[in-house]
């Protein structure tokens, strides 16, 4: 064993210099004894490479059409929309690496998100009604599809998918309202996406009443 | 939507003080504890696992993982199982991710040290200890069958699965008014750099306990309160003048199990904060000790550890508070931590003295405990004559280490140091 002069200390392990003082500490052969914590080298953590060219692709995808914007075309404001749909992209893509790791969290969080940000986009664009006729009935079907397949080929167990294809059921209901107060150009996604919604919820029920209920308590517990 | 049917799910809520720690983890403090074993040989992981698989059926509460729900955090039931690795990464990483579902402790061996490490909200050290003492019976009862041929030795550890399961802050609260508000006074606050991987660096120093005893005895006090105001002075004398203004906070976790019966494996701690002004008072070590001993004594009473306790509680049981969504609470909870943090300068934490049955003690050199810390911290614990103060510190200067361990050294007491970080070379 090693010892310090200055802090007089034994110390354990092949040191250079005191841990203690960072003193010269005198080198002994015997020194060479059994270390007590494994040497862990320095853990460097860096953001994935496809996100920084992703980033970096963003930037400049940007900055030039704003340029050629100005340059040329004066008269119409094309870069904002080029912008605003990279913007969405990034907060599309922000959720999906926030809960990556749930699968069926991250598909219900989607839903919600592109759902809003389709009637945004239709909205500032003077309302032609795409966003409601298509998008939301499609997305919320389409949710639910890929849900069961991911379930089956990742094998998620029922309790952990049930809740996500609840609130998916639910969001699924909303194109009623849609219909009945009669703002939809095209009816039949609408119409669909109801009854597609109505079915998978009323099996829910049926075969996972029980589970869905504890689920439920567990996580709504206050 | 048929699919092959699981068991039933278990769940359980947080215990009161489990909840402040999952919105507070993150890479710079991971709420990590570890416990450490030596034994006389090197560790054999296929014995170990089979420990580890013996005693995890005894506790089936660390059979869980966090998750989240729409108002509160919950644990829930899990088919994992532990499995034993060798020592891989820094000592106190990682173990809860949000999102991610894992076993929130990790039983990992280097040598001749076994090491179990552990989420806080899962239990708190008395509660780890309870399952370490039972892993350790399991692999010394099995790697040396021969020696226990005739009998086998007690297990020390006797708590039905529902007392283990319990949560006492629940039992024990009586939903009294407290209305007396804490007001947090700024303490002194140590600074210092941290490494790229904010990685912890663990120096422990073994001594024997009767030396330090003795000491405390020639102060006339105990051996917390002398190396408590031990650990004060160390800070004091790295103090930058500025700061001096400041008083120097200790916060020293009790067990709360001596005071109110319990015998759970989950989190039954509290807190009292020690305070010294080096303004108002001298800074000679028995002015000092003079100054800790009475603020235990002010603090230490089962009157103000209860009171503590159903403050906390009170908090949890408010209707408003439970209705608020869980990233809300998250958002409140950090900034309580935030600002409980200002007052405090250091941890000082003593698991005091660990017993195991005699017939089991001859295998065993020694037991060390540290928990992650944004500042430096310590833990110390012994076991026979040997006594092991770990200091555990984000940080990469050692000054208030090299003061603490240098004025035992020069009182007499043989120390020994062993460090987690090694100078590259």
């Amino acid at each position: 064993m090693q010892y310090c002069d200055h802090c007089k200390v034994q110390i354990n392990g092949a040191h250079l210099v005191c841990p203690l003082c960072g003193g010269i500490i005198e080198q002994k052969e015997s020194a060479k004894e059994e270390e007590v914590f494994p040497q862990i080298p320095t853990i460097y953590q860096e953001f994935n490479v496809f996100i920084r060219v992703l980033l970096f692709i963003s930037i400049a995808v940007t900055v030039i059409s704003f340029a050629v914007n100005m340059i040329f075309t004066k008269e119409s404001r094309w870069s904002i929309l080029v912008a605003a749909g990279i913007l969405c992209m990034w907060i599309s893509l922000f959720f999906i690496i926030r809960k990556r790791n749930n699968i069926p969290k991250t598909i219900v969080w989607q839903v919600g998100l592109l759902g809003v940000l389709s009637v945004l986009w239709d909205a500032s664009m003077g309302w032609i009604g795409w966003s409601i006729d298509y998008v939301i009935p499609s997305i919320c079907v389409g949710a639910m599809i890929v849900m069961a397949v991911a379930a089956k080929i990742l094998k998620i167990g029922v309790r952990d998918l049930i809740i996500y294809f609840l609130v998916d059921g639910i969001f699924g209901f909303i194109p009623i309202i849609f219909i009945l107060f009669g703002w939809l150009n095209v009816i039949f996604p609408s119409v669909i996406c109801v009854a597609v919604s109505a079915i998978s919820l009323s099996a829910l029920m049926i075969f996972e009443g029980d589970s869905m209920k504890t689920e439920l308590n567990k996580r709504m517990h206050i | 939507m048929l699919m092959t049917r699981k068991k039933p799910v278990q769940w359980t809520r947080l215990d009161n003080a489990a909840k402040i720690f999952p919105p507070n983890t993150n890479e710079k403090d991971t709420k990590v504890f570890r416990f450490v074993c030596e034994l006389k040989e090197e560790v054999d992981r296929e014995i170990l696992q089979e420990a580890v698989n013996k005693t995890i059926i005894l506790f089936p509460v660390y059979r869980s993982v966090l998750r989240k729900g729409v108002f509160w955090y919950y644990f829930e039931s899990t088919e994992l199982m532990p499995e034993v690795v060798e020592e891989y990464k820094p000592p106190c990483s990682m173990l809860y991710h949000p999102n991610r579902r894992n076993l929130l402790f990790e039983v990992t061996y280097y040598r001749k040290r076994i090491n179990l490490e552990m989420y806080h909200a899962l239990a708190d050290g008395t509660g780890a200890l309870g399952f370490f003492k039972t892993l350790l019976y399991f692999y010394i009862t099995s790697k040396y069958k021969e020696d226990f041929k005739e009998q086998l030795p007690n297990l020390d550890y006797d708590a039905s699965f529902a007392q283990k399961m319990d949560d006492s802050f629940l039992k024990h609260y009586t939903g009294e008014k407290c209305l007396n508000k804490v007001k947090v006074t700024r303490a002194y606050r140590i600074a210092g750099r941290r490494s790229i991987d904010n990685r912890l660096k663990v120096l422990e120093g073994v001594m024997d306990v009767k030396e330090i005893l003795a000491l405390a005895h020639r102060y006339n006090t105990t051996l917390t309160v002398y190396l408590t105001a031990l650990f004060m002075k160390a800070i004091y004398q790295e103090m930058p003048a500025r700061a001096k203004k400041y008083p120097v906070v200790l916060s020293v976790p009790v067990n709360l199990r001596i005071y109110f019966p319990s015998v759970t494996a989950r989190n039954f701690f509290g807190t009292i904060n020690i305070s010294y002004d080096f303004t108002k008072n001298k800074d000679d070590l028995d002015s000092i000790i003079k100054g800790v001993k009475e603020e235990f004594a002010r603090e230490l009473t089962e009157e103000k550890l209860r009171k503590h306790m159903n403050r906390l509680s009170a908090l949890e049981h408010n209707a408003f508070m439970r209705i608020v969504p869980l990233f809300i609470k998250d958002w409140v909870l950090r900034f309580a931590n935030r600002i409980n943090d200002k007052g405090i300068t250091a941890t000082l934490s003593n698991i005091g003295k660990i017993t195991v049955a005699k017939e089991l003690a001859p295998y065993i050199t020694l037991f060390n405990c540290f928990n992650s810390a944004r500042r430096p911290q310590i833990g110390m614990c012994s076991f026979g004559d040997r006594l092991v103060i770990s200091f555990a510190s984000p940080f990469d200067g050692t000054d208030i280490q090299k003061n603490f361990f240098r004025m035992l050294s020069q009182e007499g007491v043989a120390i020994t140091i062993t460090s987690s970080s090694r100078e590259v070379g």
